[in-house]
Parts: C-alpha cells; sequence; structure tokens
C-alpha cells in the first residue's frame, strides 16, 4: 500500500516553510488516494435526472477525501506540528512476508505447512527471538490449529498438502 | 409494562438453554482472555471469530459474540489494576488508580469494586435495553431516507467529536472510510466500481478484512516497533483480602451509579462507545470530587467510575442497532456482518419478527454479566500467569489466528492477501497520527448512506433541501451542524483534550 519507506532523521527531507511534516505528508497521501479514486470511478455512470449513478457516490466521496487532504496538508503548513514517525522494516517485512506466505500456500499445501511455516517467518520479525522455544509453540500451536479449526469448529480447510491427499 | 416482562421472559427462556447458557460462557471467558492479553483487541477477535459462529444457530452465535465484547471490558479492568497495562483501550484511565490502589497492598478491593461496578452498570444496561427497544422501534418505523441519512450523519459526527486528537484528520478518515466502501458492485446499477476486474472484489472490501488489517496486524507491527519485550511491572506479592471494607464500599456507590448513567448514554449515542465513556467517567469524578487531588494516587472513585461506565456502553451501544440497525461503532458493525451471515438484516422488523433472537441476546447479556463476576475474581491468578508469556511467542500466534480466521470466511486467500495491506496502510495511518476507527465507521455506514441519500433525493425528486425541510431530519442534522461548531470552537476543545490526556500523564 502507500506505505511510505523508513528514511532516516527526516528533518532536512523537508522544506522549512513545512511546520507538521506529519500532516503535511499524510495529507498529501490522502490527496493521491483521492485523485486515485476519481480515476478508478471515472468510467462509471454519473447523475441522470435527479437520480444517482453508479459513479455519483464514489466521485463525491473522493472529492470530499481530495478536499479535506487538501485541509490536511495545509495545516501542515501552517502549525507547527509533529516531525515523520520513524519506521521500522523489521516488524513490518516479515509480518507481511508471513502474511503473504500464507495466503499462497494455504491452497496448494495446506494448513499443517503453511501455518508453522508462517509461523516461522513472523517469529523473525523481532530479534529476541529464541529458537528453540519458538519452534516448540509453533508445533504446539499448528497441532492445536489443525484440531480447533477443521475438526472442533467444522470449517472447510485442508489440512495436508493436496498432492498427498490425491 | 406487561409486555416488557413477558419479552423478557422469552427471553431468559431462550438464554437457559444449555448451548445457550455454555455459548455464553465460552463468549465471556473468550472476551476476558481478550481483555487480559494487551496487543489484541476486540475488533480484532471479533473478526477473528466470525468464522467459528457460521456452523451455530444465529442466537447462540449471537450470544457469544455479545459475551466476547462485555468480557473484554471485565478483562481489561484486571490488567489495568494489576500489572498498570490496560489490555483494552476501555481501561486505560483505570490503570490511574487502580494500579496505585494495587501499589498500596489494595489490589483485591480494587478488583473487586470494578467487578461490582461492572455488574451493577450490566444489570442497569441489560434492562435500558429491554425498555427502550420496543418504543425506539416504533420510532424507527417513523424514520424515512432522509432521516436516516441525517441521523447516520449525526451519528458520523459524533463519531469525530469523540475522537481523540484533530478534528479535520479525523472527519477525512470518516471519509476515507466511505470511499473504500465504495468499492464492488453498485447495490442498484450492479456496475463494478473500482474493483479493477478483481473477482473477489466484485463484492466489495470485506468489513471484517479491513478491520482485522488496521486493529490486528497493525497493531502487532506498532508494537514491534516498540521491542517485542514489553515493561511488565508485575504486582508480586499476592492479593489478599478481596473483599473491599464497608468504607469502600460506601464511596464507591455514587461513583458507580454516575458511572453507569453516563455510560448508558454515551453507549446508545450513534459514534459513542466504551472508550469514550471510560474517560468522561474518570474526568466527571474528579471534577465534582471534593479533594481532586486523591485521583491517581489510588482513590477508589477512579477505578469505580470508569469501569461501570465501559460496561454500561459496551451493552447499551446494543440499541442503536438493534433498533434502528445502525451498528454505532466498529464492535457492533461486525455484529452486523455476524447476523448478515444468518440473514438476519438488523433493524427495526427484527425485534418483530425474531423476538426470540433479541430478547434472548438480551437475557443472555445478563446471564453473562453474572457468569463474569463468579468466574472473574477467582481466576484473577490465572489471567496474571497469562501475562507472564512473552509477547514474542504471542504475536506470531495472533499472526496465524487471524490468518487462518480471515482465509475461513470466504475461503478465499486474496481476503488476507487485502488485510496484509490494510495492515500496512494501517501501521502508516497511525504513524501519522490517524485514527483508524472512524475509518471503520466511515466504511460500515457507507453503503447505508449512500442508499438513503438516493432513496430519499428520488423521493423529493432531486430536492436537496429535504434533508432540511423534513422536521425530524433537520432537528438530527442541525444537532449535528452544532455538535460540529461546539467541537471546533477553542474552549470546548482545551476540554477535549483535557480529558484524553488524563491517560497519558
Amino acid at each position: 500500500m502507500s506505505d511510505a519507506p523508513s528514511h532516516g532523521p527526516v528533518k532536512s527531507i523537508m522544506p522549512s516553510w513545512v511546520r507538521g511534516p506529519q500532516d503535511f505528508v499524510g495529507g498529501i497521501a490522502l490527496m493521491a488516494i483521492a485523485l486515485f479514486a476519481l480515476w478508478a470511478s471515472s468510467d462509471l455512470q454519473g447523475m441522470h435526472g435527479f437520480s444517482f449513478g453508479a459513479g455519483t457516490a464514489p466521485r463525491m466521496f473522493a472529492v470530499l477525501l481530495l478536499l479535506l487532504g487538501a485541509g490536511v496538508a495545509l495545516m501542515g503548513i501552517l502549525v507547527e506540528g509533529a516531525h515523520l514517525a520513524q519506521y521500522h522494516w523489521r516488524g513490518p517485512l516479515f509480518v507481511t512476508l508471513a502474511i503473504l506466505s500464507f495466503a499462497f500456500t494455504i491452497r496448494p499445501l495446506g494448513l499443517v505447512i503453511s501455518a508453522m511455516a508462517s509461523f516461522l517467518i513472523s517469529a523473525m520479525g523481532t530479534p529476541e527471538t529464541k529458537w528453540k522455544e519458538t519452534i516448540i509453540v509453533g508445533i504446539c500451536l499448528t497441532i492445536g490449529c489443525s484440531l480447533l479449526f477443521p475438526y472442533a469448529l467444522g470449517l472447510p480447510l485442508q489440512l495436508f498438502p493436496r498432492f498427498l491427499v490425491q | 409494562m406487561a409486555d416488557l416482562f413477558s419479552n423478557l421472559a422469552l427471553g431468559f427462556g431462550v438464554a437457559f438453554t444449555p448451548i445457550n447458557l455454555l455459548l455464553c460462557l465460552i463468549g465471556a471467558l473468550v472476551g476476558t482472555l481478550v481483555g487480559v492479553l494487551p496487543g489484541i483487541g476486540t475488533i480484532a477477535t471479533v473478526a477473528m471469530l466470525l468464522p467459528i459462529t457460521f456452523g451455530l444457530p444465529p442466537v447462540g452465535a449471537l450470544i457469544m459474540l455479545a459475551g466476547i465484547y462485555y468480557g473484554a471490558q471485565y478483562g481489561g479492568s484486571t490488567t489495568s489494576i494489576l500489572v498498570n497495562i490496560p489490555g483494552e483501550a476501555t481501561s486505560v484511565v483505570t490503570t490511574l488508580d487502580g494500579f496505585q490502589m494495587a501499589k498500596q497492598g489494595r489490589a483485591g478491593p480494587a478488583l473487586a469494586i470494578a467487578a461490582i461496578g461492572s455488574f451493577f452498570a450490566g444489570c442497569v444496561a441489560t434492562v435500558l435495553i429491554a425498555v427502550l427497544g420496543a418504543p425506539l422501534t416504533k420510532l424507527a418505523l417513523a424514520f424515512g431516507p432522509a432521516e436516516y441519512f441525517s441521523l447516520m450523519v449525526l451519528g458520523l459526527i459524533f463519531a469525530v467529536v469523540l475522537a481523540k486528537g484533530s478534528v479535520l484528520k479525523a472527519i477525512a478518515m470518516i471519509v476515507f472510510g466511505l470511499l473504500l466502501s465504495m468499492v464492488g458492485s453498485d447495490i442498484e446499477t450492479g456496475a463494478s466500481r473500482m474493483a479493477f476486474n478483481i473477482p473477489e472484489l466484485a463484492d466489495g472490501l470485506g468489513f471484517a478484512t479491513v478491520a482485522m488489517g488496521v486493529f490486528g496486524f497493525a497493531e502487532i507491527i506498532r508494537n514491534l516497533d516498540a521491542g517485542a519485550e514489553m515493561d511488565r511491572d508485575l504486582v508480586q506479592q499476592k492479593i489478599t483480602g478481596l473483599m473491599p471494607t464497608k468504607k469502600d464500599l460506601i464511596d464507591s456507590a455514587p461513583a458507580i451509579l454516575r458511572g453507569t448513567v453516563l455510560g448508558s448514554i454515551l453507549g446508545i449515542l450513534p459514534g459513542g462507545g466504551a472508550v469514550i465513556a471510560s474517560f468522561a467517567a474518570y474526568t466527571f469524578e474528579k471534577k465534582i470530587a471534593k479533594d481532586p487531588s486523591r485521583f491517581g494516587r489510588g482513590a477508589i472513585e477512579g477505578v469505580a467510575a470508569p469501569e461501570s461506565a465501559n460496561n454500561a456502553a459496551a451493552q447499551t451501544s446494543f440499541i442503536p442497532l438493534l433498533t434502528l440497525g445502525i451498528p454505532p461503532n466498529a464492535v457492533m458493525a461486525l455484529m452486523v456482518g455476524a447476523m448478515t451471515i444468518h440473514g438476519i438484516v438488523p433493524g427495526p422488523q427484527v425485534m418483530q419478527k425474531q423476538p426470540e433472537l433479541v430478547w434472548g441476546m438480551i437475557a443472555s447479556m445478563w446471564i453473562g454479566n453474572l457468569m463474569l463476576i463468579i468466574i472473574n475474581l477467582p481466576l484473577v491468578g490465572i489471567w496474571v500467569r497469562l501475562l507472564r508469556v512473552p509477547y514474542r511467542l504471542m504475536f506470531p500466534s495472533i499472526v496465524i489466528f487471524c490468518a487462518i480466521g480471515i482465509y475461513s470466511i470466504n475461503n478465499a486467500p486474496v481476503d488476507v492477501i487485502l488485510a496484509g495491506a490494510f495492515g500496512l496502510l494501517g501501521y502508516w495511518l497511525i504513524k501519522h497520527d490517524f485514527e483508524p476507527a472512524p475509518l471503520l465507521l466511515g466504511m460500515v455506514l457507507g453503503p447505508l448512506m449512500e442508499e438513503n441519500l438516493r432513496r430519499a433525493l428520488l423521493i423529493s425528486r432531486g430536492d436537496w433541501t429535504v434533508f432540511l425541510t423534513r422536521p425530524l431530519s433537520a432537528g438530527l442534522m442541525a444537532t449535528a451542524a452544532f455538535l460540529l461548531v461546539l467541537a471546533l470552537l477553542p474552549s470546548l476543545r482545551k476540554k477535549r483534550d483535557e480529558v484524553f490526556v488524563e491517560s497519558e500523564s
């Protein structure tokens, strides 16, 4: 998504007339989202007579967001505000990777492998992970989930890789 | 009156079946667990457990989900008092005096008063729902599309006024949410809107998916920033003497009463809810106290009032959902999701067509509160031990649970990816000091608002003044405008900031 990359001491990047970089960047990003939505809904039908078309409400909200984003950005220029917060890469990266790995492996490989792999990947999100206990907990959790979701709750989840089951 | 009793009798009849009692207990226990554990909130849990309720009968599903919601209010107070970590946003102010009491060796009375206050508030709120339900349903029948639209505008403005931080940013978040809700098929023409030919987007962004992203995943990522090893300054000494003294009871009784009243009112208002209720109750107690300096040093009123208020508000927020079909906050929005899954459209019709559902749930709330007070105090030791589970082991587990939860709603891997994307978006929002709660509310109300706006304008033949010429609608709009002006006035803004500063000082 619109996740800004981590930049170190940010003060130097922003021109001096921006007094609240946090709001300024936030407002600009909202405006970008609004413009994107305007573009994405541009092919939809507008008002005909006094009844709404499919595109009326989306464009209405997009224009509103554009104005509000501009307002927030303006506040960032006029009012003394917070600096950009520091972004960390480790947590977001590994948690995202874990989510993606789960999404891509759950269908072909089944719950057992998928859950265990994602558990280990997301555990890399912090330097404090101790691997021995993490692996033990991971195994317990995988067993627990395999019993809870498909059996106790009756959800249609495949446990093992597709090529083994067939 | 006779109606009220027959309704409640029907409700207790439904709630007292063994299966519903069990589900109520499970809900309350899971809620307490979630409330105790910091780093996983009510919204993410309810979203996570939605698929679990697929196989249950509708009444049972709602009873369990409701149990999670008010159970979390109890659990949150336990950790606030014992370890100075609010498990839930609703218990933030409880840490101020609760933890001080614990330090003075009075953890027992603090816990007991919190539980008693919550129970009392829960009882009052249950009766209130039962009493207000029927008349409000009648009022709802007088509502046309214009009134519904105006009411939702009022609700969103409430959410803005009650949200923390900049009013402008909160409105921007609401509109962002409204915009997100537009993704998917248009209700009337069926045209695909902003879906980019992705089949999974044809039905729109799932509310649970977005909620899990911005509240579940984003929260985890943010917690990791601070380092997984959270400061857990446990109260080491054993908790002795649960019973509060007579003086404690006398001191806290009026505070419980005031907290309950304040919480009930704030819960009913659309956009309100348990978080703001606890803040408001604490501030109010401090304002009217003879000696405000006692607060923050272990004043028992500082525990009693916010804990009663958050529990009352958690329950009365069911009123707008059940009577008008409008979810006043994000958790209630998920309840709408749960109802829709079972083919129930929330609103005035539910009360009339499926009374056993509504009254069964209301009765279960009272039973659930009773269970909580009985199970919670003896279980305090277990809950505290749970806190010793290090976050480095907890967060990967939460990631997996969330992922499985989202996947099983539609059996769609794309939903999991979307939730991940919204997790990053939520992280970015937090970094820029945007509140995610108004975004969710906007997203929930978006389709309802569009539909009613369209209908109102169609009926009035394109005349936009319809919102101001119909008396009920005009009244609602005027209230909304008045509130917005109030929120922007410098004097009130300062007060509003004060309320939230309490938690940080």
